[in-house]
């Protein structure tokens, strides 16, 4: 009730303000009357009443006064006042208020911009219910298919009948659930008008995931339309066509088509019905850097995956990640959690003994005594761009946290250089009664209005940096599930962080203010008192710029060392040639073909591609020469037994006849393939100096066979000829890696009845299935001029060989390894500009102070002058109080640098984090901003005029 | 004037409750009735008498409404509301206990302990 009648006095008083105020006035006028009146009866002449009234009653402005403050009407009064009075005073002083302002924007939009993607990236939970609940089984971040490894091993993989027992019997979890480690693109044909599938409607390709029948259910998400894949879906294999779309692939491709339920989209050529449509948010468990357009049940993975059926008990493929979800106590207890973490070993340890069968040598029970599955928690999903970029953005964060400090010590600053001219302004208002709180929250209020004015600057640059910060991480593809929109958490931390910066900033400027003397400074010659504010009134400044020269050297050792990395990563030795060289990818299994049809297909694009002008070589193969994805398996060598757990690894790549004269890869030894390689001819392999040196260590590999221990391409295999190595991965791996060629032509259209039925579990055989790894997906053109040139003829040619056939993506091998380095190259850019940012501003902050203690000391130097003193002298005496800062801020800047590089090693590559190059470039460049930002003031100072320094006061 | 006492701390809002529970008054009305009521006793601070009634009229204990005064002038006249009425009957109880509670201990003597 009275907070009621507060309000609407609050309202009252605040609506009607004017009105009020009079008949205040009114009201104490009748009172001091009234005393007068009776006065006047008790015989006092009216003049003399009304005299001795006013003097019994008091100030009716004093009354009015305490009256508004027992209304709490005075703060609001005195704030309102403050804050005009603070616009009045930034409009005063406009090249301040704009540079303050710059400055605030930028570090505050840098700082936002890069909090925008920690959120998106790290930050936010899944759109589900109780999202804490949810846990990985094993590290989820990469997919695949795996052949040979133990339960959850390597990245957390499990064959299907393992998933199909934890599904059902989930243990201490409220529920486990499956899903395909990737999501591949398929061809969709969205339904026509008529609501039956057109073919002659175009494909798309959309990336789908398979995912077992409780996916959503223990996801616990929930759809925007109709119903997500149910465990009736996803039990049986080869059944179960149905198909849950995203919110984006509903909007984009079938335009929010609202009856789109019920009815069916062709994938792959198989028509599927749609079920559902999940809400925009929903991305599925694992965010992809391309994410997910739908989902549809393992069930369907022949179809899906267009590879022979992976659905049978002891296929060997283990393709699919798990995750569960806690019990609610298990979720918060760490005791609980363990017993879930044991469960789950019990069952991975159980399930491994089962695969082995029969009696176990002591040495591997132990062994399978000690697999550990991690739980990892989900909540924010799985992501491989959050373990990607999660570093570097968290460095960027810190660094645009320094970039706003150094700013901050700039406009503190300026405003105690302000606050100093202000000095008679202070002692005046104290001397006629203000309160020091009041001075320093006047104070606060202007530097809260320049950090509040910029924040909201800040958040407008913000969006526009995100949106090209979005772009790098992007790597080109159209839809990421990124988006620059500042949401509520960013607002927020906007807001914040204007805040604690206006309070930073303006927090010394205003008690310095506070501090001010009534007296002294109201009574002593101005010019004289602010210099004689001595030692004290100089300490801020210079710790201020102490702090930015340090900090600067930071960034720029940073910048340097990231900057170095990127040049080492971009400078090494490939094995390749990296120019000139154009790839296209292209998917002749998606446009229908036979496997039994490659050879000719392969034959009529080189054919037709190499008539192409400025085209000198032309070759196909699996894998570009650097790719992320590798064709992999373990090889054996007849007649080689190797040691126990040796590595007999090697990447695969299958390849035409003059792949190597165009990828630039140099034969060492023996001879490339040709084309009388063929079908008919000796099986024949090229594998590189790693894998020769390994197994003949006696340089006899020409000549000896090597075995493939994959059943599709297993030889044996002949070799002919030693390729130079080459980095076919990460850049930054530094292991070298073995490596075998085989030729395309030479790789069997069918698989062998025998190894199909052993793959397809007995029971349904097969007796001819398709040799998926006989497909070429990579066309490599060497060119004479700029390979971008020939995109168009490119195109064509492919077009003039098959209409239908789709070329995926075309880049040139430069752009294909900057995708490698898209990171680096993000973090040593930004960090860069960053950190001249940093230095543009720390020179600003100590010109300002020096020129600002030229200023001060005037009348000293006009003295010095005045009393013999040299130009020289007086240079060397500026000079050195800034080489006395500079010397103090690399002394303390030098071993924070130190300590600081020891968290980035990581990320550095082919140097170390005490490089003494950088060191050494970024403390001469911090010295030469010192002396440049120094010797203007210094230059002023030596040519003051003594007798103008004398008479000014 | 030597035997005036001043206000207790508190007191005030209280007195003035009670002031135009009894009719409404004008803020220099409710002054001379306080004065008068207390046979010319208590002294209240001219300063802290507008803020109060203005507090007491924030918080909706009393009501405000401009009439017309004794001289025929036009003044503003606070009369208590329900509100009021319910705060000054607690108030007055409050206080009730307390003076007799303080009042029998001051009474105390050496034997009763």
């Amino acid at each position: 009730m009275k907070l009621f009648a507060k309000l609407r006095s609050w309202l009252k008083w605040i609506v009607k303000r004017g009105r009020l105020e009079t008949a205040m006035e009114a009201e104490l006028r009748f009172h001091v009357e009234s005393i007068a009146e009776n006065l006047v009866r008790s015989g006092v002449p009216p003049q003399e009443a009304m005299r001795r009234a006013r003097l019994e009653f008091g100030g009716i402005e004093s009354h009015k006064d305490a009256i508004r403050a027992s209304l709490g009407l005075r703060l609001r009064d005195e704030l309102s006042m403050d804050l005009r009075y603070g616009v009045r005073r930034l409009a005063k002083s406009p090249s301040f208020t704009a540079i303050a302002l710059l400055s605030l924007a930028l570090g505050i939009g840098g700082n936002t911009a890069i909090f925008t993607l920690i959120n998106q990236v790290m930050l936010r939970n899944l759109p589900v219910r109780n999202p804490e609940q949810l846990v990985a089984f094993g590290d989820s971040e990469f997919g695949g298919i795996a052949g040979g490894i133990d339960l959850g091993a390597f990245g957390g993989y499990f064959p299907w009948d393992f998933t199909r027992s934890m599904q059902e019997y989930p243990g201490p979890f409220q529920g486990i659930a499956a899903y395909c480690s990737f999501s591949n693109k398929v061809s969709i044909r969205p339904p026509a008008a008529g609501g039956t599938t057109d073919a002659s409607s175009s494909a798309v390709l959309a990336p789908a995931n398979l995912v077992s029948g409780n996916y959503f259910s223990v996801l616990g998400a929930q759809p925007l339309l109709g119903r997500t894949i149910l465990p009736s879906d996803d039990a049986t294999p080869g059944s179960g066509a149905v198909t849950v779309l995203s919110y984006h692939f509903w909007q984009q491709s079938l335009s929010s088509d609202p009856n789109i339920l019920g009815k069916s989209v062709t994938i792959n050529g198989t028509p599927f019905i749609v079920v559902g449509v999940m809400p925009q948010g929903f991305l599925g468990i694992k965010q992809e850097l391309e994410p997910t357009e739908l989902w549809t049940p393992i069930s369907m993975q022949t179809v899906v995956l267009q590879q022979p059926s992976m659905l049978t008990a002891h296929s060997g493929l283990y393709f699919l990640h798990l995750f569960g979800r806690l019990s609610a106590r298990a979720a918060s207890n760490h005791a609980e959690r363990a017993r879930s973490q044991n469960w789950l070993n019990q069952q991975v340890r159980n399930g491994i003994r089962e695969r082995e069968g029969g009696a176990l040598s002591a040495d591997r029970q132990l062994e399978i005594n000690l697999v550990n599955v991690p739980l990892v928690t989900a909540a924010h999903g799985i992501s491989l761009i959050r373990s990607q970029y999660g570093e570097s953005l968290k460095i960027l964060m810190i660094v645009v946290g320094l970039v706003l400090l150094i700013s901050c010590a700039n406009l503190a600053n300026f405003l105690l250089a302000r606050a100093a001219t202000r000095n008679r302004e202070i002692a005046t208002r104290l001397a006629l009664g203000s309160s020091r709180a009041r001075i320093v929250r006047q104070s606060l209020i202007e530097t809260l209005l320049l950090s509040m004015t910029g924040g909201v600057m800040g958040l407008g640059i913000a969006f526009a940096a995100t949106r090209v910060l979005i772009g790098v991480v992007s790597q080109g593809n159209s839809f990421i599930a990124m988006d620059p929109a500042p949401d509520a958490t960013v607002t927020l931390f906007t807001l914040g962080l204007s805040l604690l910066t206006g309070i930073l900033f303006g927090l010394a400027p205003a008690l310095a203010a506070a501090r001010t003397g009534a007296v002294s400074n109201l009574s002593a010659g101005t010019r004289t008192a602010q210099s004689s504010g001595g030692k004290s009134a100089r300490f801020w400044p210079k710790t201020l710029v102490t702090a930015q020269v340090m900090l600067s050297l930071l960034l720029l050792v940073g910048s340097g060392l990231f900057l170095r990395t990127l040049r080492n990563l971009q400078n090494q030795d490939y094995g390749f040639e990296r120019s000139h060289l154009l790839l296209a990818e292209f998917n002749a299994k998606l446009a229908g073909y036979k496997t039994s049809q490659t050879t000719g297909l392969h034959q009529l694009l080189i054919e037709r591609l190499s008539a192409l002008p400025g085209v000198r070589f032309v070759a196909l193969s699996a894998t570009p020469p650097i790719s992320a994805g590798t064709w992999s398996s373990s090889v054996t060598i007849p007649g080689y037994t190797p040691a126990p757990k040796e590595n007999r690894h090697s990447v695969l790549n299958r390849v035409s006849g003059r792949y190597f004269e165009t990828a630039g890869i140099s034969i060492v030894a023996g001879r490339s393939f040709s084309d009388t390689d063929s079908a008919n001819s000796q099986k024949v392999a090229i594998i590189n100096q790693t894998l020769a040196s390994h197994f003949f260590p006696n340089g006899d590999a020409v000549g000896r066979s090597i075995i493939i221990d994959i059943d599709s391409v297993k030889g044996p295999w002949q070799i002919v000829g030693v390729a130079r190595d080459t980095k076919s991965g990460n850049p930054r791996d530094v292991e070298r890696v073995g490596m075998t060629y085989i030729p395309l032509a030479q790789i069997d259209p069918y698989v062998p009845a025998d190894s199909a039925a052993d793959a397809a579990g007995g029971a349904n055989t097969v007796v001819h299935q398709e040799n998926q790894d006989r497909f070429a997906s990579m066309i490599l053109l060497r060119t004479t001029g700029d390979p971008a040139h020939t995109i168009a003829d490119l195109r064509a040619a492919v077009r003039s060989v098959d209409p239908n056939l789709p070329l995926v993506r075309i880049t040139t091998i430069q752009d294909q390894m900057s995708n490698f380095m898209t990171h680096d190259k993000l973090i040593s850019s930004l960090t860069s500009l960053f950190s001249v940012l940093a230095l543009l501003l720390a020179a600003i902050g100590l010109y300002g102070v020096m020129s600002c203690n030229v200023v001060r000391r005037t009348n000293e130097i006009g003295i010095r002058i005045a009393l013999g003193a040299q130009t020289l002298a007086v240079l060397w005496m500026i000079l050195s109080e800034s080489l006395l800062l500079l010397a103090v801020g690399v002394g303390l800047g030098i071993p924070l640098t130190l300590l600081a590089m020891r968290y980035i090693k990581d990320l550095l590559f082919g140097l170390s984090g005490l490089d003494p190059m950088t060191f050494t470039v970024a403390l001469v460049v911090v010295s030469t901003m010192t002396l440049f930002a120094a010797w203007l003031p210094a230059h002023r100072a030596s040519r003051v005029d003594p007798m103008a320094a004398l008479r000014c006061d | 004037m030597g035997k005036q006492i001043d206000l207790l701390q508190g007191t005030l809002d209280m007195l003035i409750l009670k002031a135009v529970s009894l009719s409404p008054l004008h803020g220099y009305g409710v002054l001379l009735r306080i004065q008068q009521i207390s046979g010319e006793q208590l002294q209240i601070q001219q300063g802290s008498l507008y803020p109060a009634l203005y507090r007491l009229e924030h918080q909706g204990l009393i009501a405000s409404e401009w009439g017309e005064s004794d001289n025929k002038r036009k003044a503003k006249f606070y009369r208590l509301t329900a509100a009021g009425r319910r705060q000054l009957h607690s108030e007055t109880e409050k206080w009730n206990r307390m003076t007799s509670l303080i009042a029998s201990i001051l009474r105390t003597t050496p034997e009763e302990v």
